[in-house]
């Protein structure tokens, strides 16, 4: 039996789901620990008739705009089916929309029918409602409230939509025949880093293009446990995607995530890189807790892991290649590496049981693969969860390309990349300022692998156009390729691998173009520091602000209560001072002018919504603007102690 | 063959002596009295387990070293190897390979304590042969003496080892964080023993790895394997869900060899007593190797069924036990069409 449904838009995925995974539960939302409510394709599939029918009753048009405003809840889910099965498309967005991002948006994507999920954000809408001229309709997801004044109920439309139906009512169907490729299936409002946001139109044939070429192989067995915003188009289409092998998508929250893990005993999960570093440094908060033995035994399990691992990778070609390597080197390493194989293995096994088993069951026990997405997962993270035995396949892409444009797979395990682009995904390397094709070029070595360059992409997930933006939509792409902005190289095993965004790079008052984001990983990689943002823009030194990890400090005793305390003790000052001098070091890689000279101690960590993103990605500028004066303080004394580098003797 | 080799002296003797209390301690730190209750309440699998156990393995173990014409020594070892109870490492090799933890953990239980009865019967059933044989050759050497197996130190070396498995219990039942380190530490000093052993019979009798026949190899990695082939045929022809075919195939060949370490150091005289160490170690030593290659081998062949299993589980943890999970038709291969779902055992509950 086939494994997967293909098909040509959303809403024939729905109706097929529905025809052959019948009562297998399609989403399950949490009541208490071990009790979740389960709905089947079958019934998902039937009340999102129902609504679709209430919808087009309401007025809702083939290609309208629907507004859809909330967080994860199944009641979104269902509205989403309703919206796609009458032939609209939905305009998203989570609770934390600010009240002008709201009058911004239902005005520019024309919405005249608006789902909000609780009653602060449809008072918020019904407050609004002066300056909403075309807002007709709003619709109350939360069935514990009553709705306000004109506001109408999300079960009425579906019981009315309901009645219809049993009367003979077929316009849904009639809908879902006349939905075409190149007809929207949302309208995602990215928050865009400076100025108003902009609306990426992505299509059924995009996204049905992502369910089609996203590699892995999944059953109608498997458990997805959710946690990314639901309606953020990487958790978009990995909804999509499982329905389309028929697993069920259990909605968790980043509050219930840890017993969830092991109550779900999830076998697919995607999530930010944030996530995963949470989740490392509980593990090794718990390894340190632990009875010395256990300790040990982790150690050397741990050891083992990354002998064995580090040559089965060499030997299966899957090592990160940034530089090309010479089949002579190859060939002579290769004895070595299959002999520690082989010696190694046996003690892996063992250990691999006896101990790394335990922490794989932290995660549930069953996770087959996981994705993180959305920012650059940290280095030693990746690796981490590799050698132990979970794997993470770091995937690449933005709303633009909705949003997959390469991810690692099982078969294509490079940990340190992006891996290869999806099938039917051309991705060029380009010289950002002039245009130049560095990869491929059949004029410099290897074809232009490992030279670094903007990265360019081509192919069916890549968006129809920025929503009433002609200008801004011709000005991101250039003969039909998109321009992502993100810097990258080709590895010499064709993966992938991101290198930064082009914005972010600092120019610093030498001339010299720093890339803060490789700095900053390394930074992180300190058990000290929890968050970090390098700055120096038109400086003559590079600086970072800090937001240390308070329980850490708190455990190794040191007198602080809160987090502010940190910012001014002098032992806490020492300690980040030499955590910096020993991770961005002449000897760890660094040229001179990367090293950081000073750093601030924040009092309090970015916030999701204010500093980041909800992918945990820090928006560069607004902490420029927050932290002006701390900026404008660490580049006041000219005087900035350097921070003596040990190496720089040598 | 010439085989006069004395493996242990005194001090090493007293070393294995406290790594086979660690490794039972810890043995008895993975139990609760619970897992003794679990036994009653399943019985089928735990009886064909049984049967399996102390019926074919033990017939097995005797016909390999009638087949090989070994040393009466080393057959007496292999049949003594073939009728041990399980041990711990079998239930680690089950929960790798997907098979039933809480089955691997009822037979090991139930065998540790029917090997009190089972062991004397099956030892004196099948080693008639080969006692008489060592009686002969004594015999003709002028000694005038006759070799018997020494029933009731068996007895009592078994009731010896159980005592560290009954303080594990405890231990377990007092604070469950010692038992669980006590656990762990157990699995890491059954290799360092192996390794130990290995090392010391290298280094000081080097030439003993080429002096054993080849027939005492054979027979100490064969019959492991016989194991594991004739426990999941057998299972399998009863009917058994798959799961459980694993668990008894694992179970059968895997044999707890601390418990024969004991046996032998505490029953058996020189120069019987190198020898059948001898074999007890090469057969601890290849188990190792073969269970690991046969887990990956039921780990890969049962990923299906194990699936499904585990989904119905979960189903049933989060939706209710009333909740049937219903597959598309023709999804689930006949042998599976049977609900496959079984109960917990408490000790995989942690």
């Amino acid at each position: 039996m086939k494994q997967t449904i293909q098909s040509e838009n959303l809403a024939l995925l729905f109706r097929a789901a529905a025809e052959k995974y019948g009562e297998l539960p399609a989403f399950a939302t949490r009541q208490k620990a071990s009790e979740w409510k389960p709905v089947s394709y079958r019934e998902l599939y039937q009340q999102g008739l129902n609504l679709a029918t209430g919808l087009i009753e309401l007025g809702v048009e083939a290609r309208e705009h629907v507004g859809l405003f909330g967080d994860n809840r199944f009641e979104w889910i269902l509205s989403d089916y309703a919206v796609q099965l009458c032939g609209a498309a939905d305009v998203p967005r989570g609770r934390d929309v600010t009240d002008v991002e709201l009058v911004y948006i239902i005005n520019h994507a024309g919405i005249r029918l608006a789902f909000v999920e609780t009653r602060e954000l449809q008072d918020r809408l019904l407050g609004l409602r002066s300056q909403l001229p075309e807002l007709r309709e709003i619709i109350l997801l939360d069935p514990k409230v009553e709705p306000g004044e004109g506001v109408r109920k999300l079960l009425d439309i579906c019981d009315f939509g309901s009645m219809l139906r049993e009367r003979g009512d077929r316009r849904a169907e009639d809908r879902i025949a006349g939905i075409q490729p190149d007809d929207l299936f949302t309208l995602i409002y990215t928050s865009g880093t400076t100025g108003t946001p902009k609306g990426v139109m992505l299509t059924h044939a995009n996204m049905v293009s992502q369910v089609r070429n996203i590699p892995g192989s999944y059953n109608c067995t498997d458990r997805v446990l959710s946690v990314l915003p639901i309606w953020h188009i990487f958790e978009r289409v990995m909804e999509m995607y499982t329905i389309s092998f028929g697993g069920c998508t259990y909605y968790s929250g980043i509050q219930t995530l840890g017993e969830d893990m092991k109550n779900v005993e999830p076998t697919f999960m995607a999530s930010a890189p944030r996530l995963w570093e949470k989740l490392h440094e509980r593990i090794m908060r718990n390894i340190k807790a632990s009875h010395p033995v256990r300790q040990v035994l982790f150690h050397i399990a741990y050891f083992l892991s990354r002998q064995y691992k580090g040559s089965e990778y060499f030997i299966t070609n899957k090592n990160l290649k940034v530089n090309p390597q010479p089949m002579w080197k190859r060939i002579l390493l290769m004895p070595f590496h299959l002999l520690r194989w082989a010696v190694v293995l046996p003690w892996y096994g063992f250990f691999n049981a006896a101990v790394l088993e335990r922490i794989r069951l932290g995660a549930g026990g069953s996770l087959k693969a996981t994705i993180s997405g959305g920012g650059a997962l940290p280095l030693h993270i990746d690796k981490f969860f590799n050698n132990v035995g979970i794997p993470v396949l770091e995937g690449y892409g933005m709303t633009e390309t909705s949003p997959v444009i390469s991810v690692r797979s099982m078969d294509n395990l490079v940990v340190g990349t992006v891996g290869p682009p999806l099938p039917e995904t051309k991705v060029q390397i380009r010289n950002s300022d002039t245009r130049e094709v560095i990869y491929p070029n059949a004029g410099l070595p290897d074809n232009g692998k490992g030279i670094r360059g903007e990265i360019w992409v081509r192919g069916p997930q890549v968006m129809k156009g920025y929503y009433k933006e002609p200008a801004l939509t011709r000005l991101s792409f250039h003969d039909g390729w998109l321009r992502t902005g993100d810097l990258g190289i080709i590895t010499h095993n064709d993966c992938l691998k991101i290198l930064g965004r082009c914005k972010a790079t600092i120019v610093l008052s030498s001339g010299e173009n720093v890339e803060p984001e490789p700095i900053e990983m390394r930074l992180l990689e300190s058990q000290y520091i929890e968050q970090c943002m390098v700055v120096g823009q038109d400086r003559k030194f590079l600086g970072t602000l800090i937001v240390p990890v308070f329980a850490e400090f708190q455990q190794a005793g040191f007198p602080v209560h809160s987090p502010e305390d940190l910012a001014i003790n002098p032992a806490v000052q020492k300690i980040i001072r030499e955590e910096i001098k020993r991770v961005i070091s002449q000897a760890e890689g660094f040229k001179s002018f990367e090293q950081i000279r000073d750093f601030r101690i924040l009092k309090e960590s970015f916030q999701v919504g204010e500093e980041l993103t909800n992918l945990h990605k820090v928006k560069r500028h607004i902490v420029y603007e927050k932290f002006d004066h701390i900026i404008a303080d660490l580049y006041a004394s000219d005087s900035a102690k350097p921070l003596k580098n040990p190496c720089n003797g040598i | 063959m010439e085989f006069n080799t004395q493996l242990l002296y005194g001090h090493d003797q007293a070393l294995l002596a406290l790594m086979i209390f660690v490794i039972m301690l810890g043995m008895g730190s993975s139990l609760t009295v619970d897992d003794f209750r679990a036994v009653a309440r399943k019985p089928r699998g735990v009886l064909i387990g049984f049967i399996s156990q102390f019926g074919l393995m033990p017939f097995l173990a005797f016909t390999l070293a009638t087949i090989l014409k070994m040393p009466p020594a080393f057959a007496i070892a292999l049949i003594l190897i073939g009728c041990l109870p399980g041990g711990t490492t079998s239930n680690m090799f089950a929960y790798f390979s997907r098979g039933s933890v809480a089955l691997s953990i009822s037979m090991t239980t139930a065998s540790t304590v029917m090997a009190l009865l089972m062991m004397p019967i099956i030892l004196k059933l099948y080693t008639g042969g080969f006692t008489s044989q060592i009686t002969a050759s004594m015999q003709d050497s002028g000694s005038g003496a006759e070799f018997v197996i020494p029933t009731g130190n068996i007895i009592s070396s078994l009731v010896l080892v159980l005592i560290p498995v009954a303080l594990g219990m405890i231990l377990r039942r007092k604070s469950p964080v010692w038992a669980k380190t006590a656990e762990d530490t157990a699995g890491f000093v059954a290799i360092l023993v192996i390794l130990y052993l290995l090392l010391t019979a290298f280094i000081r009798h080097g030439g003993l790895f080429v002096r054993t026949p080849v027939e005492v190899y054979i027979g100490a990695i064969g019959i492991g394997l016989a194991g594991f082939f004739f426990g999941y045929w057998f299972s399998r022809l009863l009917g058994v869900f798959p799961l459980f075919q694993r668990a008894i195939s694992l179970e059968t060949g895997i044999q707890n060899g601390p418990v024969s370490f004991a046996i032998i150091l505490l029953s058996f005289q020189e120069p019987f007593q190198s020898q059948m160490l001898w074999m007890a170690i090469l057969y601890s030593t290849f188990i190792v190797m073969t269970s690991s290659i046969i887990t990956l081998y039921f780990r890969k062949h049962g990923r299906f069924d194990w699936e499904i299993y585990r989904n119905t589980i979960i189903h049933n943890r989060l939706f209710g036990e009333k909740y049937v999970t219903e597959y598309p038709g023709g999804f689930l291969p006949g042998r599976l069409l049977r609900d496959p779902s079984q109960g917990h055992s408490p000790s995989q509950r942690r």
